[in-house]
């Protein structure tokens, strides 16, 4: 359900939340541009995150530590709308993002400042969807399911539907391992394995994919079984009942 | 006049009309729930149509193939033969999507076809005698089509398949003794072998449909050669049948619900995507995607899997693994059962008495109460095959999910079973029509005892009667032409039944009418009786049909006589422009 909402908004959501392409690095034009970022960085990380995850990023009770995450993985929670939490949560949902592109930007390299290390925000570029299938297929699906549909894990988390990630929030997924999911880097998938497995999950929430009809959220059989019922009892056990019932007149 | 002919050649050499005039004339109920085992027979057919289109396609191999064709995220990789021929089925073929969705949705109909039937058989006591053979065929025609779904799903080779086959092969290695020889003997060795596809494929679209084809026609059959069973009503006894002739009316409501099925599930082929195993992947063992469910018809086994507690023990040694009292025991048991029943049944009630009039489910509410609890279970765990969707739907861990279904597969049952146990019995005391004119008195008058075994026993004992119009009841024949009819007329003069076939003397007509209506005074009446006056619509209706045949006539025949003309006209041409051969050539195309 939730990814066909997702689905229905995915072009807006887009819209809204330019993220930054893969020429998205730290530093921006000038040194007095810099600074006054570096500004805007410190207040939000302030007002927004320092609640929970510390003033230096050390963590705290309520939030893990910041501290060696690295610039990918501040990216991906903030631009997927999952940071900033307005309360504590098992597992933070997509949402929009509330920060534009320069304030993540900014919020990025202030927790970088911070501490250093961690995976970098990754250079995407197309891949080949063949061996991308492949790569899904052997890493990925067990969890978020071979149409990219979402499942269920234990403890009440989920792989969330993947259909409304970005390139390069996908990428960065794969690097960082946000949640219950494993860190893939360098040394198990290269970076041109990663360019194809994500070329390959941003053709699975195409619609030339569901070549069949109408996919019902890609479900998969029981909402098939589900519909078949339907169809079994609202349309064909009905026409029998008619015809039954023009024989008595 | 040709088919008139060939009808006499043939009766000449194999003397058919008397078999086809009795066929012909054989009563069917009008009721709508006899129509539910012709909504199974039609998918069937549909399935044999879809399927043996989708052969001239499949490569039951899993040898390796290289898939090329329009689906690019497997261009150029390699599959096994059935995966790779099924993803072209899907995308390269001219109509093979549509036809293997069809099939695919003709499927999932079929079964819950079947299961609607057996229901309404089971809540009716339309199994009783004579009809218990019928019934363990129809069961066994119930467990063919699960498994030949289960192989038909099965034989793409894809991923979510897969999983589910090797899921059935764990649960018949997991029987003690003989579950791993079973095993490679069925599959030719271990789990994912090169035999494995062939073999379902043989058992799919050969065995299993030809198993199918001489049960079904054993299971009409016998419908023909006994009489077919009907509600009680009035004129309706023991020993008649009130309803429609075989033809032309029963034909054509018949195939009209033939056109329905077929349309139904081609719109559904067409517009609903089912098993898309384009995006499921190729099988290969270290793989898995989820949510992984079967289809709906054997999801009852996987939800006992999921809800089942990890259970092993030892017996004399030998181990017997969890899955062996959710997988195998509980499909033993259910097919037991429903094969038991009908003597189960008799055993218990001792009624040993033929029975054509059907009970209503309300008749019989310890029957009623047993079959609604039987299918809640298996409705509940159908539903926990698919805890993982709910749980990802409601936002719930899987495990509380599960701990739920665990107690409401054992309470839901009993509860609902018992609910329709109290009404049924507060249906049969009180006059009430349905369950929703039920009164609260109705209800209190049933409560108050307790629900004991024993309202199983009588039954509908003293119903063979038709006991509200036996007073006034007469049978009147008339003579018509060489033929003698006969019919039925209630003392109110409101329901008329008219014998269904002609016969030869008034002997023969009074014995039919004292077989279908013992105990009924008969008497001869003059002439042929007043047909029934049409209404308006009808009536214009059929003058307009009229007109609109006979204008037709007319315009088909001006239009042919100007073609006439007109050819006459350019053989005179032709025959002014070369004297010699245009005669021949016009005498040739008539």
């Amino acid at each position: 359900m939730g990814a066909v909402l997702v689905l229905a908004a995915g072009p807006v959501a887009l819209g809204a939340a330019p993220t930054p392409e893969p020429t998205a690095s730290p530093g921006v034009a000038g040194p007095g541009a810099a600074s006054r970022a570096a500004d805007r960085g410190t207040q939000l990380y302030l007002e927004n995150c320092a609640s929970c995850h510390g003033e230096q990023g050390q963590g705290a009770q309520r939030g893990p530590s910041l501290v060696g995450v690295g610039p990918a993985s501040v990216d991906f929670q903030v631009a997927t709308g999952r940071m900033p939490l307005s309360h504590e949560a098992q597992q933070a949902r997509r949402r929009e993002p509330v920060f534009s592109a320069a304030d993540i930007s900014a919020l990025v390299d202030h927790v970088a400042s911070l501490s250093g290390g961690g995976p970098q925000i990754p250079r995407v570029a197309p891949g080949n969807p063949v061996s991308g299938r492949e790569v899904f297929a052997a890493n990925c699906a067990p969890c978020h399911g071979a149409t990219g549909a979402g499942a269920a894990l234990t403890n009440g988390w989920t792989a969330p539907p993947l259909y409304d990630a970005t390139a390069v929030q996908i990428a960065e997924a794969v690097r960082v391992g946000p949640g219950l999911m494993p860190v893939f880097p360098s040394q198990v998938l290269d970076d041109r394995q990663v360019d194809d497995v994500t070329t390959y999950v941003r053709r699975l929430r195409g619609e030339r994919m569901d070549r069949g009809g109408n996919p019902l959220d890609r479900l998969g059989p029981l909402a098939e079984g589900l519909v078949a019922w339907l169809a079994t009892l609202g349309l064909l056990v009905a026409a029998a009942r008619w015809l039954g019932r023009r024989a008595g007149e | 006049m040709i088919t008139d002919r060939l009808a006499r050649a043939l009766d000449d050499r194999l003397r058919l009309s008397p078999i086809a005039r009795r066929a012909l004339a054989k009563v069917f109920p009008d009721h709508w729930s006899f129509m539910l085992g012709e909504l199974a027979l039609y998918s069937f057919v549909a399935l044999v149509l879809t399927g043996v289109y989708l052969t001239f396609f499949f490569e039951a191999s899993s040898a390796d193939r290289v898939y090329h064709g329009d689906y690019a995220p497997l261009d150029g990789a390699t599959t096994s033969a059935a995966y790779a021929s099924t993803v072209r089925l899907s995308w390269d073929v001219r109509a093979g999507l549509l036809i293997r969705q069809t099939h695919h949705w003709a499927a999932l109909v079929f079964a819950a076809a079947i299961l609607l039937h057996l229901s309404r058989i089971f809540f009716t006591g339309a199994f009783r005698k004579p009809r218990e053979l019928n019934w363990l065929i129809g069961v066994t025609m119930l467990a063919l089509a699960l498994a030949n779904g289960f192989t038909g799903y099965s034989m793409p080779d894809d991923l979510l398949s897969g999983l589910g086959l090797r899921i059935i092969v764990s649960v018949v290695e997991s029987i003690p003794l003989v579950g791993a020889w079973l095993a490679s003997l069925a599959l030719g060795g271990e789990f994912p072998s090169d035999v494995m596809i062939p073999r379902l494929y043989v058992s799919h679209v050969l065995l299993v449909p030809a198993v199918l084809v001489v049960l079904i026609s054993l299971h009409l059959g016998i419908l023909v050669r006994q009489k077919h069973s009907q509600f009680p009503g009035p004129g309706r006894t023991e020993h008649n049948v009130v309803g429609s002739r075989l033809w032309p009316s029963y034909t054509l409501r018949s195939l009209a619900l033939f056109a329905w099925v077929l349309a139904v599930l081609f719109a559904l082929g067409g517009l609903v995507q089912i098993n898309p195993v384009w995006m499921y992947g190729p099988f290969q063992p270290a793989q898995a995607t989820s949510p992984a469910q079967p289809d709906w018809y054997v999801a009852w086994g996987d939800g006992a899997l999921r809800l089942f507690p990890p259970w092993e023990f030892r017996i004399a040694g030998h181990l017997v693994p969890a899955p062996f009292l959710p997988g195998v025991v509980l499909g033993g048991v259910t097919f037991l059962a429903l094969y038991a029943w009908p003597f189960a049944e008799r055993l218990r009630t001792k009624d040993r008495r033929q029975h054509h009039l059907l009970d209503r489910p309300r008749d019989h509410p310890a029957r009623t109460g047993i079959g609604v609890a039987a299918l809640t279970f298996y409705a509940v765990l159908v539903v926990a095959a698919g805890d993982d969707i709910l749980a990802r739907l409601l936002r719930l861990p899987v495990y509380d999910l599960l701990s739920v279904l665990r107690v409401l597969v054992l309470v839901l049952p009993v509860l609902a079973g018992l609910l329709a146990f109290l009404l049924a019995r507060a249906l049969r005391r009180g006059d009430a029509a349905g369950v929703g004119a039920l009164t609260r008195a109705d209800l209190r008058r049933c409560a108050p005892r307790p629900a004991g075994p024993s309202e199983g026993g009588d039954g509908p004992g003293g119903q063979e009667t038709p006991a509200v119009d036996r007073p006034g009841g007469r049978i009147e024949m008339w003579p018509e032409g060489d033929a003698w009819h006969w019919r039925y007329r209630d003392d109110a003069g409101r329901l008329v039944v008219t014998g269904n076939r002609a016969v030869l003397s008034r002997q023969e007509a009074d014995s039919a009418a004292r077989l279908a209506y013992p105990g009924v005074d008969r008497i001869v009446v003059p002439g042929p009786p007043p047909a029934a006056p049409a209404g308006p619509i009808r009536t214009a209706l059929r003058r307009w049909g009229r007109a609109m045949a006979a204008g037709s006539l007319l315009l088909a025949a001006i239009v042919d006589r100007r073609r006439d003309r007109r050819r006459q006209e350019r053989e005179r041409a032709d025959d002014t422009a070369q004297a010699e051969d245009a005669g021949s050539t016009g005498d040739g195309r008539t």
